[in-house]
């Protein structure tokens, strides 16, 4: 049996089990209005103003921000969606940061 | 106030108006109408696959060569390969919907009574998103990037890009509006 230490093992078993989470970057823009932005987080993935507003200033501030984290299949359609409203929104691997 | 100074505001719980003048409904008509050509210049006329077509594969896998179509329509992953992958699947998802956004606009736009235009959620949505569109489209011409807003208002009034700046700015005053009308109702 080949021996693989502790961090391939659990990197492999996270890949066998689809259990590697991606996320969902939305990046700033200099034309968007920061209330658009808000709004479009509050719409697309159910924040309360609260939250959106400081995920905002965060994208904001620090030029994006990681909006939703799942499966590679869900952050497809979740970066989809956000494009669909004139933000711009990548997605990759969460461990890739 | 006059209703031409305020923009859109909310009538009863799902209903937003906005008094337009003659020349600004002229304006948003022709605006849309110009979103809605740019987008359909990305259509595949040579696409031979028609079940493709369908389910709406294109051959679309490189990023727009237009900085504009490339904002409206941007990349979803950093690495080449993966985004082109996506784009082949969802582009022209992507601008059939922004497509419908700009059509519901104008359709909006076509339709109103006495320069009232009457709109509920859902075209509030497709307005904000049209609208945002459009305010890409104008951002990239004045390449807001680099140019800030005082910049901008120190076009002179003979420069072609002071006048897409004043209608850049109306457009963002007129989302802004509409933003704080659908949110104050969420409350």
């Amino acid at each position: 049996m080949v021996k693989v230490n502790e961090k391939l093992e659990e990197e492999l078993q996270a890949i066998f089990s689809g259990e590697v989470p991606w996320i969902t970057i939305v990046w700033d823009d200099p034309v968007n209005l920061m209330t658009y932005v808000t709004y479009v987080l509050m719409e697309l993935f159910g924040f309360n103003k609260e939250k959106a507003t400081e995920i905002m200033m965060k994208i904001h501030t620090e030029g994006k921000a990681v909006v939703s984290t799942g499966s590679r299949e869900e952050m497809e359609r979740d970066v989809a969606r956000v494009h669909e409203f004139g933000l711009w929104a990548t997605l990759q691997r969460g461990d890739q940061q | 106030m006059s209703d031409l100074q305020k923009g859109f505001y909310p009538h009863g719980d799902n209903t937003f108006l906005a008094n337009f003048s003659e020349s600004e409904r002229e304006v948003l008509i022709n605006l849309s109408e110009q979103i809605i050509e740019l987008l359909a210049e990305r259509i595949d006329h040579h696409s031979n696959d028609p079940l493709a077509a369908m389910v709406g594969i294109t051959s679309h896998d490189t990023p727009p060569e237009d900085e504009v179509l490339l904002r409206l329509l941007p990349n979803a992953y950093s690495d080449q390969v993966d985004a082109s992958e996506f784009r082949r699947y969802t582009e022209s998802t992507l601008r059939q919907k922004k497509q419908a956004h700009a059509m519901a606009m104008r359709t909006s736009l076509k339709s109103a009574t006495d320069g009232i235009v009457e709109i509920d959620r859902n075209g509030a949505n497709d307005w904000l998103g049209a609208i945002n569109d459009i305010r890409l489209a104008l951002g990239v011409r004045l390449n807001v990037e680099e140019n800030t807003p005082e910049e901008l208002q120190l076009l002179k009034s003979g420069d072609p890009m002071h006048g897409v700046y004043a209608v850049y700015s109306w457009l963002g005053w007129l989302q802004e509006s509409l933003l704080e009308a659908v949110m104050n109702g969420r409350q």
